[in-house]
């Protein structure tokens, strides 16, 4: 049926695929590093641009969806729309972005992380079971592998590769991801790891007896050296516990602050805070001036007494 | 004309790639991302013949596994679009093609290629696969390549059509 010329060729292919997961298989920067990197720079370059022009379109989801109810309405108004939108868009997307970046400022100067702010310019595909996305800033920028990725909202990931100008970052929901978490205000510790899905996530008590309840933050409880995972960094809120108090497997389901499935402007920390800011990044917690919640009272008590325990291993 | 055919899938596969890392992916549309690249590789099997659809699911698979953009083994994408390439060519004498039987093999494609990669994750020891997701990812694969095929097929058959004289179809 094939010609002996396509049965070579398809031979030759499949073996070259074979041979290419066997090396990756074996781990470690591999014989692919370089060809990543060759890849990444050409890649990088044609989707940063691409990026650009496609910005205002990401997140067309949760547009499709309002736009169903209301398609009567908007029927009405596209007309109108369409002539306003192509001058409002540009304008629209650069309010958007000061908007993220002030978020992400205010973050990183109330805990006093220092960010280099980078975009977002492609997200693996879903079939790839992997949440992983890659940004604009790389090893020239002063990127390391393992530093914590944020936005205004909180925490969104950590640096798994750097390449010379873009990086792959791994987000939190990344079924392989786990990072140490402390629920704000109680201090109690537990590992907050991905499920795969966009908007949650599983907290694991370390304590069994621990108490946590929903609507309970949780903030990174940092690693050694602030990597992979600066400390005090907003993850997500409480909003289910199952198991009861003493059980072994004590799960609380988390939902992100970040909004993952519209991530555009991010910041890599590259250096954390000296002192861990424990609750002070959360969103609508007070900055310090009014107090509406007792958790400022708490944590400068806590302060203290955490000041003198050693930085905690790893995340 | 070696290199004009090799220019021809080597540009559809590059902006398959591109179209799907930095929009498709990004749309925030629920369940799998529209799989654009599996829909070319296809159409190019349907328009030049399975070796092209194979060499083609080749290249789009190392340059899927080597985008910064995600985190697989080099060669796992490679191996599936490859197989997917040359069967949707191979499976049906080119005068039984009718449109919605390319697009329903487009669709099977997409899905077997969401599929394949849960499968091969699983077996080659990664954790990320969760199998209560796989049928919904599964499921949304085809549709969405099924809506994708209406318009990718004809556009690419029309494309390779200068170049579908010179191609000898093994």
């Amino acid at each position: 049926m094939l010609s002996r010329r396509a049965r070579i060729t398809l031979s030759i292919l499949v073996v070259a695929s074979l041979t290419f997961v066997i090396l990756d298989l074996r781990g470690g920067d591999g014989p692919f590093s370089s060809a990543r990197a060759a890849v990444s720079s050409i890649l990088g370059g044609i989707q940063r641009g691409a990026a650009t022009i496609v910005s205002p379109f990401t997140g067309a989801g949760e547009w499709w969806s309002t736009q169903v109810e209301q398609s009567g309405q908007i029927r009405e108004l596209t007309a109108e729309n369409e002539r306003l939108n192509s001058a409002l868009v540009s304008v629209e997307n650069n309010i958007e972005r000061a908007d993220q970046l002030d978020a992400l400022l205010r973050v990183a100067g109330v805990g006093r992380y220092r960010v280099i702010p980078a975009e977002v310019i492609a997200v693996g595909p879903a079939q790839d079971f992997a949440w992983t996305v890659a940004i604009d800033a790389g090893s020239l920028d002063g990127l390391e592998e393992d530093m914590t990725v944020i936005n205004g909202d909180g925490l969104i990931g950590r640096v798994l590769k750097v390449f010379d100008s873009t990086a792959t970052v791994v987000l939190i929901v990344d079924p392989e991801s786990s990072v140490g978490g402390r629920v704000a205000g109680s201090q109690e510790l537990g590992i907050v790891s991905g499920t795969g899905r966009q908007n949650s996530l599983e907290f694991q008590l370390l304590d069994p007896l621990g108490q946590v309840s929903s609507g309970d933050a949780i903030v990174t409880f940092g690693s050694k050296g602030g990597r992979p995972y600066a400390p005090g960094l907003p993850i997500g809120e409480v909003v289910d516990v199952t198991g009861t108090a003493g059980e072994l497997a004590r799960i609380a389901t988390v939902r992100p602050f970040v909004d993952i499935s519209a991530l555009s402007l991010v910041g890599v920390v590259v250096k954390p805070p000296r002192k861990d800011p424990r609750d002070s990044v959360l969103p609508n917690a007070p900055s310090a001036t009014v107090t509406p919640d007792p958790a400022p009272s708490s944590s400068s008590s806590q302060e203290k007494e955490t000041a003198a325990t050693p930085a905690p291993s790893d995340g | 004309m070696v290199l004009r055919e090799g220019l021809f899938i080597g540009t559809c596969v590059f902006l398959a790639v591109l179209i799907e890392l930095t929009l498709l992916s990004r749309l925030g549309i629920p369940g799998a991302t529209p799989d654009i690249v599996v829909v070319s590789i296809v159409a190019i099997s349907f328009a030049a013949g399975p070796l092209f659809g194979a060499i083609a699911g080749f290249a789009a698979g190392i340059l899927l596994d080597l985008s910064p953009s995600s985190d697989t083994l080099v060669g796992v994408n490679a191996i599936i679009y490859l197989i997917i390439g040359f069967t949707a060519g191979f499976w049906l004498d080119p005068r039984d093609r009718k449109l919605p039987v390319m697009i329903g093999i487009a669709a099977l494609s997409t899905a077997a290629a969401a599929f394949g990669t849960a499968v091969v994750d699983t077996v080659l020891g990664g954790e990320r696969v969760n199998w209560t997701e796989v049928p919904w990812i599964t499921l949304s694969a085809a549709l969405y390549g099924a809506l994708l095929s209406v318009l990718i097929i004809p556009l690419i058959a029309r494309l390779a059509r200068p170049l579908l004289t010179e191609i000898s179809v093994s």
